[in-house]
């Protein structure tokens, strides 16, 4: 076995609630790492492209990685894979903190569920065993409650994992959330639902040994005193919210429904306002030294804000009560909810009710309370939000009048807080992404936002760059350490072969990563193929292809133009 | 030229806007780095540091410190990192 890693995987058939230990091959974890990589590999291997995602027999992964559990800063991190009730494509989406020290520490390195329960159940996993515990009484309880539930029964050292109301109901962009963090996109909490598994609470003393722990120790004290530089100073200091009044000055802030790249009322949402009114607290993942988490009051409690949650439920649905925005993010993470897909959603939907296809006159852009009554409907799929939790592309299909052409979404995932005509190396991100339009796997906004690129003019040029962010996010993902420190590294590839060699010991150097990185966008790619992907897939929505900004003409992104650059893209990666 | 600082510059010059003259990216970033002491961990002479970029009238980003500017520019300093 080779060192970081425990060799096996741990398969879970949640209907008998039996298990077993799979070996994984010290070349397997060598040519896909963990995290997506990983939990891409497990995947293909259980054929589980061609299953319908909420099948019984439709596999989800939980992924570590060989970084867990080491003094690496932000290395806390594990990915829950699986095919996408939303886009019937593949899915990997990360979280952090507790669970994924708690995970590897049950002696595996992958967690792989199968079956669905006879009633809604908790999976244990401790020194005992696997065993299957009644959740009964844990129907309709948000994320947060069953999580101080769970801990309360089983012991407070239990790491739990959970779904809310909205991953029960199957909302296929429900989430799965660890210690008030989600793994938010692409729906793998209606995965978990349709398992009739509420939670899973984890506890193990397995350790992995590292190969050269002096060399760890002095790398993971480099890297945590870089870590409190300028690099990291914005998430630090402002958190991700500080994005919503840059991107509002460069017309990229998506509006009602990307009817408009600029929010008048922008200023009511930023950072510096809501803390005019709000106490502001600090948290941090387990083992992280950033601290990007910014809690704003809100009532009684308080409200992690981040900028995908405050463009999507404020300036996409037109909403600047800034109380209402944030009683909204925090009624998503109740009932878990992707407040990128929700947000989108509902605005999507405001904009059908504008033109009269859609008979919800309560509906309204810059509504909050619309906002919180759809978010309310969607978490439990009532009246219009049993429409709306199938996502914006599956309700285009069934509202009609070509709102395909205006539904937020590339292959069913609703679009994140980047203006495409403005960020068009973006665009083209958004386009090829192979879980659909995400900021996650492809960086390509730090292209726009760079003197590479003429960001509303990009020609083949950036295709390249575009690659670049999108191999490094594979790796980032699968190793798996956390996208806020990308800054700190002077040569990232370099560095990770470093970290990779004191834990593995293996003799991997920066060439090695970048052949691993596109291994496993390639691994995603074949995944999406047998699922029945076309060339056609990798595009806009008809609305970015057809209509320039308003305010800024400059901002116009051609159907001739973004093929060309998806054609360049295929050349490049040899498709 | 009219200089704007959004996010942690923003913040760290405690104004969002200033007049500043300049004949080149180099010079404006010297005299804001003498100016407002709190921006100079952002700049060394006459360069930002990796972490923050600098915007020519909201079109073009630029790093060159030889940079020409004219009186009616207006250049925008921010984070480099637009993730969210």
């Amino acid at each position: 076995m080779p060192f970081g890693y425990h060799g096996r995987y741990l398969r879970i058939d949640v209907s008998t609630g039996t298990s077993e230990y799979v070996p994984l091959s010290e070349a397997i974890l060598r040519q896909y790492l963990g995290g997506s990589g990983l939990g891409v590999k497990l995947l293909l291997d259980e054929g589980a492209a061609v299953m319908d995602p909420l099948a019984p027999e439709a596999p989800l992964v939980f992924a570590f990685s060989p970084l867990v559990g080491s003094p690496l800063t932000t290395s806390a991190k594990f990915a829950v894979v699986s095919k996408s009730p939303l886009t019937g494509r593949i899915n990997d989406s990360l979280a952090s903190s507790g669970f994924a020290i708690a995970g590897k520490a049950c002696g595996c390195d992958a967690i792989v569920l199968v079956g669905r329960a006879a009633e809604l159940s908790a999976l244990v996993i401790d020194e005992a065993g696997v065993r299957m515990e009644s959740a009964a009484e844990y129907r309709g309880a948000t994320c947060r409650e069953t999580e101080t539930g769970l801990k309360a029964r089983l012991g407070a050292n239990y790491r739990v994992a959970s779904i809310g109301p909205a991953g029960e109901h199957l909302v296929r962009y429900a989430t799965i959330s660890h210690d008030g963090r989600h793994a938010g996109r692409g729906g793998s909490g209606a995965v978990l639902g349709a398992k009739n598994v509420k939670a899973i609470a984890l506890r193990g003393t397995h350790r992995a040994e590292w190969a050269n722990p002096g060399e760890l120790t002095t790398i993971s004290k480099s890297l945590s005193k870089r870590s409190f530089g300028p690099a990291t100073a914005k998430y630090r200091e402002l958190g991700t919210a500080t994005n919503l009044l840059t991107f509002n000055r460069f017309g990229a802030l998506p509006t009602r429904n990307f009817q408009s790249g600029t929010f008048e009322e922008a200023a009511s949402l930023s950072p510096e306002q809501l803390s005019t009114t709000r106490s502001r607290t600090r948290e941090s993942c387990v083992s992280c030294t950033i601290g990007c988490e910014h809690i704003y009051s809100l009532g009684s409690g308080g409200v992690r804000v981040e900028y995908e949650s405050l463009f999507a439920l404020g300036s996409l649905c037109g909403v600047s009560d800034a109380d209402a925005v944030l009683r909204a993010s925090q009624r998503c993470d109740e009932l878990g909810l992707d407040t990128i897909s929700t947000g989108g959603t509902i605005a999507f939907a405001m904009e059908c009710v504008e033109r009269g296809w859609l008979d919800e006159p309560w509906l309204v852009f810059g509504s909050g309370d619309a906002l919180l009554r759809a978010i309310d409907l969607i978490g439990s799929r009532q009246g219009i939000g049993n429409l709306l939790a199938e996502g914006s592309r599956r309700a285009a299909d069934a509202i009609g009048h070509h709102s395909i052409d205006f539904a937020p979404q590339v292959k069913g995932l609703e679009i994140p807080g980047y203006e495409p005509r403005a960020l068009q190396t973006m665009a083209l991100g958004f386009a090829v992404g192979a879980r659909g339009a995400d900021h996650n796997r492809s960086g390509a906004y730090e292209v726009d936002f760079s003197d590479k690129v003429d960001r509303r003019h990009v020609t083949l040029d950036a295709v390249r760059h575009a690659i670049d962010t999108e191999d490094k996010a594979a790796l980032m993902d699968s190793m798996i350490i956390c996208k806020f420190l990308r800054g700190v590294f002077e040569d990232f590839h370099a560095e990770a072969a470093e970290m990779l060699r004191s834990v593995t010991g293996w003799d991997v150097n920066a060439d090695e990563l970048r052949e691993t990185a596109k291994r496993i966008i390639s691994a995603k790619r074949q995944f999406n193929l047998l699922a029945g992907w076309t060339p056609a897939e990798d595009t806009l929505p008809e609305r970015f292809l057809s209509t320039p900004l308003p305010n800024d003409p400059d901002a116009s992104l051609s159907r001739e133009r973004l093929d060309s650059l998806v054609a360049e893209y295929h050349r490049q990666r040899g498709w | 030229m009219h200089v704007e600082f959004l996010g942690v510059p923003r913040q760290r010059a405690g104004i969002s806007e200033l007049e500043v003259q300049a004949n080149t990216l180099g010079q404006l970033l010297g005299t804001l780095a003498t100016q407002i002491p709190p921006l100079g961990e952002f700049i060394a002479v006459d360069r930002l540091h990796s972490s923050f970029i600098a915007n020519l009238n909201g079109d073009q980003f630029i790093s060159d410190p030889a940079t020409p500017l004219v009186k009616d520019d207006r250049v925008l300093i921010l984070s480099a990192d637009a993730g969210g």
